[in-house]
């Protein structure tokens, strides 16, 4: 749906000026929920080439343009009104902070002569999301709108993207102003380094030509940087082992003999270990996440460190870099490869020592999950068989807590952008307006959002949005009647005393007939021998979203765990099971 | 020491020192004293921050502090020193 550019310089209303902004910007479709003060800008958006999607919460519309950013690498947009419409904003704008995700959020605000007054629906959204925000504007003069526009979509979408928010008085949108686009953005404050530094650059190659026990530690600034390519290049130009942090799944195939896994709280023994024991962690777009290293003064402590990123702020923030490359990753990779290889070509280290004992520790401690005795079914099994019908090529959402570190380890992820969750917030919620922001990039594409019962009692109601939009995502509940993840600290760390973690959903609500009011189709699953046709089921209707409420035993675990607060050294396989250190030979 | 004085070059924009406030604020950084002026530009307003930083390093906080969008320039006021510390984060900056 290509449009015919504005001329500049044509008289309009600010609303008109704004409609005719985003779709200067190459915005396809945006996420609201019409009311009082963004109400001039709804009717232009009547008129527009831009898809507008109805949902029917604010922080879904958030989460959709969070899901769409992510799947298509481009902004994603969300609009709301001022005050309630704008906080519900809050949440997925944090989210898409966390985890670095372009985002343009639109707000209407009370008319300029009235802000400060307490005026109905007024909050000051500028002010409450300046924390978690890149920037964000108040625009009061409608001729500052299309430079604004033109200004956040480069701050989201440059340097490490993240969420921007535009808060337009409802006066600013109903005067007369000329549309003048303009052509370029220049910001004193702001110029991201996208080269790396040569001296950086050869500093790490030479760092990691002395290395005998190197890893590469992945984190989702490679996906963000679109530097897959490279880094599987890079990595097998040096051959050590690679490991992928939640954010970076997909990043570097899962099927790779290089690849030992996710890192971290429940990462495999073999990636944690690896990070652990390394002389040299080649950090690429990572950010030594309390998740990821534990307790942080016992993280890898004979190791070296390579950062790589495009923040400057990361470099050093939780742990000394010995070489601090900054720029845009795929820069780097792709600068890091030449000089590596003519390090290299002058005499390597036998890496073979370290590459074969990792190999070891993966064999030797496999992701791995018990069957219950009675029949009953696993949360693991369901996952697994989904990764393995629905194959590479599905996009996966979760929402947070068991269920998605299940999803983040038993499904083998080939590719980047087929792995969307809440890496940073924790968002529960986020499974299934993201997965509907998903689709939307990528219509073509099978979308599983993989939930919680908890997670799916938050945002179920996007579904209602994707029914009547042709948006048809299906969703498989992982429903174990609990706050499972909760439920299982509790088990750990609070002698069992469940407080406030049944959700007692078995029962209350029933979801495949909550579904089918919804507009989707509700199935379910209680058995293991049902599993395979239930997906299969689900996978043969792509006319309307699916619903699969997969009902799951409660007891099962997430393993292995690295207790927070916690040494990584400390990591255990199963409850009170540490791994047989002493066969080990590190 | 910990105590390090800081000419913050911003721009004259509403909200700036919400914004530097409020940084320092959420990652507990110290403010000791903070002076805002105007500069000969009226587009570009000059602070000058006393932060103490203890428990953080001096980088991190300037590094955090020139991730504001508004912020130009940051600069370390050594007393008694010929010539400034420039933290200045554009391309060539290397932590």
């Amino acid at each position: 749906m290509a449009h015919v550019p504005t001329a500049n310089g044509t008289a309009m209303t600010g609303a008109s000026s704004l409609v005719k902004s985003l779709e200067a910007a190459n915005v396809d479709v945006m996420f609201g929920i019409p009311g009082g003060a963004i109400l001039p800008a709804y009717d232009p958006i009547y008129d527009s080439t831009i898809r507008h999607i109805l949902v029917r919460h604010e922080q879904g519309a958030g989460h959709a343009a969070t899901g769409y950013a992510q799947v298509t690498g481009r902004a994603g947009v969300c609009i709301a009104t001022s005050g309630p419409g704008a906080t519900n904003l809050v949440t997925p704008l944090a989210d898409a902070a966390m985890d670095s995700v372009a985002v343009v959020a639109i707000t209407g605000q009370v008319p300029s002569l009235a802000i400060g007054t307490d005026a109905f629906q007024e909050a000051d959204i500028r002010g409450i999301t300046m924390p978690f925000t890149k920037h964000n504007f108040l625009v009061t003069n409608p001729d500052d709108i299309p430079r604004v526009i033109a200004e956040a979509f480069h701050i989201a979408t440059s340097g490490r993207p993240g969420p921007v928010l535009v808060d337009i008085a409802k006066d600013a949108l109903q005067k007369q102003t000329t549309f003048d686009w303009p052509t370029t953005v220049n910001l004193a404050g702001y110029k991201p380094q996208i080269q790396p530094n040569k001296s950086a650059i050869s500093d790490a190659a030479a760092l990691i030509a002395q290395s005998a026990k190197p890893v590469f530690y992945v984190g989702g600034g490679v996906i963000k940087a679109n530097a897959s390519r490279e880094l599987l290049e890079l990595a097998q130009l040096l051959g050590a082992p690679v490991v992928t942090t939640l954010m970076a799944r997909g990043a570097f195939p899962d099927s790779h003999p290089q690849h030992l896994g996710m890192p971290g709280m429940h990462g495999t023994v073999a990636a944690v270990t690896a990070l652990q024991k390394a002389d040299l962690l080649i950090t690429l777009g990572a950010r030594f996440d309390d998740r990821v290293t534990g307790k942080l003064s016992t993280f890898a402590q004979n190791a070296k460190i390579i950062h790589a990123d495009i923040d400057p702020a990361e470099i050093g923030k939780n742990r000394y870099a010995d070489v601090a490359v900054i720029g845009d990753l795929r820069e780097t990779i792709t600068a890091l490869i030449p000089a590596l290889t003519a390090v290299l070509a002058k005499g390597r280290t036998d890496l073979s020592p370290w590459i074969e004992s990792m190999n070891k520790l993966r064999a030797t401690y496999p992701l791995g999950y018990d069957t219950p005795a009675d029949g009953a079914l696993s949360p693991q099994l369901v996952i697994e068989r989904l990764g393995k019908i629905c194959g590479p090529d599905t996009i996966f959402t979760a929402g947070v807590g068991q269920h998605q570190m299940w999803a983040a380890q038993f499904i083998s992820y080939e590719k980047p952008r087929t792995w969307l969750n809440s890496g940073g917030a924790g968002t529960m919620g986020y499974g299934v307006p993201a997965a509907m922001g998903a689709k939307v990039g990528a219509p073509d594409t099978t979308v599983w959002a993989i939930d919680g019962d908890g997670c799916f009692q938050m945002t179920n109601q996007e579904l209602v949005t994707c029914a009547l939009n042709n948006i048809p995502i299906k969703v498989a509940i992982i429903n174990n009647e609990s706050l499972g993840m909760v439920r299982q600290w509790q088990t750990l760390f609070y002698d069992s005393r469940y407080s406030n973690t049944s959700l007692e959903s078995k029962r209350i609500p029933n979801f495949p007939m909550l579904a089918e009011s919804m507009g989707c189709v509700g199935l379910s699953c209680d058995s293991p021998n049902d599993v395979d046709a239930t997906i299969e089921k689900a996978m043969s209707i792509n006319d309307q979203p699916v619903v699969v409420d997969f009902r799951v035993h409660r007891d099962a675990m997430v393993w292995p765990m690295v207790a927070a607060g916690t040494s990584n050294d400390e990591i255990l396989i199963a409850r009170a099971t540490a791994p047989d250190w002493d066969s080990q030979e590190l | 020491m910990a105590i390090h004085k800081l000419e913050v070059l911003v721009e004259n924009e509403p909200g700036v020192l919400a914004r530097v406030a409020g940084l320092f604020a959420r990652r507990l950084y110290n403010i000791d004293s903070l002076t805002v002026g105007p500069t000969e530009n009226s587009k570009i307003s000059k602070m000058i921050i006393e932060v103490n930083v203890e428990g953080h390093s001096l980088e991190q906080v300037i590094a955090q502090l020139d991730k504001l969008i508004n912020v130009i320039r940051i600069e370390e006021i050594l007393e008694g020193a010929i010539s400034n510390s420039k933290h200045d984060t554009q391309p060539d900056y290397q932590n």
